[in-house]
């Protein structure tokens, strides 16, 4: 059979068709004039997107039967890679925002650069709120031109989960206050811990840590400056705090203190319970992670894990989000009313003891919901989380934030430290880190 | 003349009737007798006639011109600017992007990964296919049961299939490299390696087209005239030899239909790869083993925020299916014209060895009477009783 012109036609229009669907862009917000208060009568849906585990969904039906009137539509999503994603695709089309979005810390140099696509809550009585913070964190929703974007819901001071039954069978102090004392105590430094980690590797055959990805974020965030200096140029290259640093957790993996799992996954949380590895860095959030992972993969509080008051190289702090109201809000006065009352005192401890997500509202840090103990702490072998991430927060430092910051740390460093546990060699694996680099077109 | 008044009907199926006569010819304004309004309903007749066509498929081009032809256009438009996804359209580069892409080793990176996996899943996704297409051809009971089974993993979406397969690939973990180390086979680095992971994302791929390309060429092979198969039966041909020589031959625009969708399908892998090591921070595997060019489009666009450049891929990736497109209708063309009789002077063979067959056959006919037609004609038609 033949095929005639006409079907060849018909051929590439289907053809151009198919790659035609590929990009399609709306836009258009419409700034709603400042609505009544939502009542019974004057019902308003409020749309709220976080991530990870923040712990607010319980929040959500009390402020609904609180407020009449309300009713709230959440997204969760997996983690907070796609929920940049997903912002970031919503932000350029110009629709499908939510009313309340969370924003990580590690993005926050991305969206200071469209900070004025987000409302400014000083018009919503943030600056009477202000002081309920640690100041750093409202500092860091501040854009260039002073307007504050974000209400602040929780940081991540890091300390280390460790599994007790592990240290135990290698002989090794399993003690909360001993165990801390073995990383080195308030002077912890990232050589006593890899030294730990060489004794814990000697005696079992097994690994000291998950895998280097944590580690390594971890020693850049706790750095003055990290992959941008504080007056937004990059600081990779040619940065020998950065490298020296990069030199000792590649010699650790080389040891065999990584055990190369695969961030996120842990082998569906199997990694926790067959004594893969002892020890994490664990930023507050991450407690709820881990809880997680091992009851997912059928475990509980007697899988030994706990956590102490340490953390190598001094005071860290990983991640922590923010509250904002993207400025094409229907009910910007709504979302603010929700969004004061989901990062109040009350509801972040409530949020704490459900996720662990330790709050950046002073009060909360106090409250006995915070220091007493829950879920987690049971969890946790009974360790005084909420105290243990107080004493954690104090001295961490706001690093700045540049554009790009996420796309370095998960396209550059992050294919590194997985090729480290591969057992790359440490300056191959930053030989390539940095051609990376170049061909990201990272400026 | 009746002519006229049939074709003031206006209605296309209305001019069937006039025959021979062609109905726009002049010599219709013969008839004086016609009104004014008589010639306005021609004339509208005559436009309805010519233009309604038009009008009754143009839904689907207002809509192509509308989800297709525009966004292609502003696609362009965009890659030809230094536009930021967030900051929106910068300075305008000229060909700037496609240069930056034409020497960036992320982008040949992603080229080589689109068409290895696309060769590892075309080639044994059709050549399996045909071969089920055959069988499920053949006088088997419960056909509609196979039929089904074959299409059930075209029903099951993308996503679930690739979480499925992801689980059973993971390398610590997974199902695959536990079965090998029960065998004593060393894990496949399934998820950081390139031709591994290449594998396991071909047989998602493989794993859900096979059956339903098996089914479109199985409608196909339906529509081969029996009475060639049982004609070359009696010649003495084999299944073989009626496989490749009457049915392939026949099944051969399907043939480039399947081939064709399967390569703008292939080249256009996005799920799989996307969702295979989902925790991957880079798209498409930490050191990008199987990020194909969709999926480096499209860290390039939401990741990396550089619209322009994205752009610039999606266009390049539109010429190279064209292209390719192209390049298999040629080939899918020449091979299957190849197989319908190979050389000329192998087809002099066979009409040779034809003639002396049925010329044998005659023969034999002749002096055992008409019952062994009878006994080679019976089997055959039961065959075609379905």
């Amino acid at each position: 059979m033949k095929t005639s012109r006409k079907s060849k036609l018909a051929q590439s229009a289907a053809l151009l068709g198919t790659i035609a669907l590929l990009a399609t862009g709306c836009g258009g917000a419409d700034n709603a004039a400042d609505a009544e208060p939502a009542s019974v009568d004057n019902p308003v849906t409020l749309t709220v997107t976080t991530f990870g585990t923040m712990g607010l969904e319980a929040l959500y039906e009390k402020y609904e039967k609180e407020n009449p009137g309300v009713s709230i539509e959440a997204t969760n999503i997996d983690t907070g890679g796609n929920a940049l994603v997903d912002w970031k695709t919503k932000q350029a089309s110009g629709a499908g925002l939510p009313d309340l979005q969370a924003v990580e810390e590690g993005w926050l140099g991305q969206v200071m650069a469209v900070s004025d696509s987000f409302t400014d809550l000083r018009d919503y009585g943030i600056e009477d709120l202000k002081s309920q913070w640690v100041d750093w964190k409202v500092e860091q929703a501040t854009d260039a031109e002073g307007r504050i974007i974000g209400y602040g819901t929780d940081i991540g001071p890091e300390g280390l989960c460790y599994n007790t039954k592990l240290l135990e069978q290698a002989d090794m102090p399993a003690e909360r206050t001993e165990f801390a004392e073995l990383i080195g105590g308030d002077d912890a430094s990232w050589e006593a811990y890899f030294a730990a980690g060489k004794k814990y590797e000697e005696k079992t055959g097994k690994a000291w840590f998950d895998q280097s990805g944590f580690v390594w974020n971890a020693m850049v965030n706790q750095l003055d400056e990290g992959y941008y200096k504080s007056d937004g140029s990059l600081n990779i290259q040619g940065n020998a705090e950065l490298n020296e640093r990069w030199k000792q957790l590649a010699g650790a993996a080389e040891a065999g203190l990584s055990s190369g799992q695969t961030q996120w996954d842990w082998g569906k949380g199997q990694a926790f319970l067959d004594g893969s590895f002892a020890t994490m860095p664990c930023p507050g959030w991450m407690l709820g992670v881990v809880k997680g992972q091992v009851e997912g993969a059928g475990g509980d509080a007697s899988s030994g894990w706990d956590f102490a008051d340490v953390f190598p190289g001094g005071p860290a702090n990983w991640g922590g989000t923010f509250l904002t109201i993207p400025a094409t809000s229907k009910n910007p006065a709504e979302a603010a009313k929700l969004a004061t009352w989901l990062t109040d005192a009350q509801s972040q401890a409530a949020a704490f003891e459900t996720a662990g997500t330790f709050p950046s509202n002073l009060e909360a840090q106090g409250s006995e919901q915070v220091t007493g103990s829950n879920e987690l702490t049971k969890f946790f072998n009974d360790a005084p989380i909420g105290q243990l991430l107080a004493n954690r927060a104090e001295g961490v430092k706001a690093q700045f934030k540049g554009a790009d910051d996420s796309v370095i740390q998960e396209q550059v460093f992050g294919p590194a430290t997985i090729a480290l546990d591969g057992g790359k060699d440490g300056q191959a694996a930053w030989d390539e880190a940095m051609s990376t680099l170049t061909n990201l077109d990272i400026k | 003349m009746s002519i006229l008044t049939n074709n003031a009907s206006g209605t296309p199926g209305a001019a069937a009737p006039t025959g021979e006569q062609p109905p726009g010819k002049r010599h219709r304004r013969a008839d004086p007798a016609a009104g004014k309004k008589t010639r306005r309903r021609q004339r509208w007749g005559r436009l309805d006639f010519k233009y309604s066509p038009y009008l009754y498929v143009s839904p689907f081009f207002i809509l192509f011109a509308l989800v297709g032809l525009f966004p292609l256009v502003y696609t362009f438009v965009v890659s030809i600017n230094d536009w930021d996804l967030l900051g929106g359209a910068g300075d305008w580069v000229g060909l700037e992007n496609y240069a930056a892409e034409l020497s960036s080793p992320l982008f040949w990176n992603s080229l080589f990964n689109t068409f290895s996996i696309f060769l590892l899943s075309a080639i044994p996704q059709l050549l399996v296919a045909t071969f089920i297409a055959a069988m499920l051809d053949q006088n088997i009971r419960a056909k509609t049961f196979w039929r089904m089974s074959v299409l059930i993993p075209y029903v099951v979406t993308p996503v679930a299939v690739t979480l499925i397969f992801s689980s059973a690939f993971d390398e610590k973990y997974g199902l695959i490299n536990n079965l090998l180390q029960v065998i004593n086979i060393d894990p496949v680095a399934w998820k950081s390696e390139v031709l591994p992971s290449h594998l396991a994302i071909a047989t998602m791929v493989n794993w859900r087209w096979t059956g339903y390309n098996a089914l479109i060429l199985l409608a196909a092979m339906q529509a081969v005239p029996r009475e060639l198969h049982e004609s070359a039966a009696l010649d003495g041909a084999g299944s073989m030899r009626r496989f490749f020589s009457i049915t392939l031959p026949s099944i051969r625009p399907t043939m480039i239909f399947v081939i064709i969708t399967a390569t703008i399908g292939g080249l256009q892998i996005f799920t799989e790869p996307k969702l295979f090591n989902a925790s991957s921070s880079v798209p498409g595997g930490p050191e990008r083993e199987y990020q194909t060019t969709v999926l480096y489009l499209w860290d390039l666009a939401f990741n990396r925020g550089d619209f322009g450049r994205a752009s610039a891929v999606a266009w390049m990736l539109f010429l190279i299916i064209i292209v390719i497109g192209l390049i298999n209708f040629v080939l899918s063309g020449s091979i299957a014209s190849a197989s319908e009789g190979g050389s000329r002077k192998r087809r002099r063979a066979q009409r040779l060895a034809h003639r002396n067959a049925v010329r044998q056959a005659k023969a034999k006919v002749a002096s055992k009477g008409e019952r062994l037609t009878d006994a080679a004609a019976s089997p055959k038609d039961g065959d075609s009783h379905d």
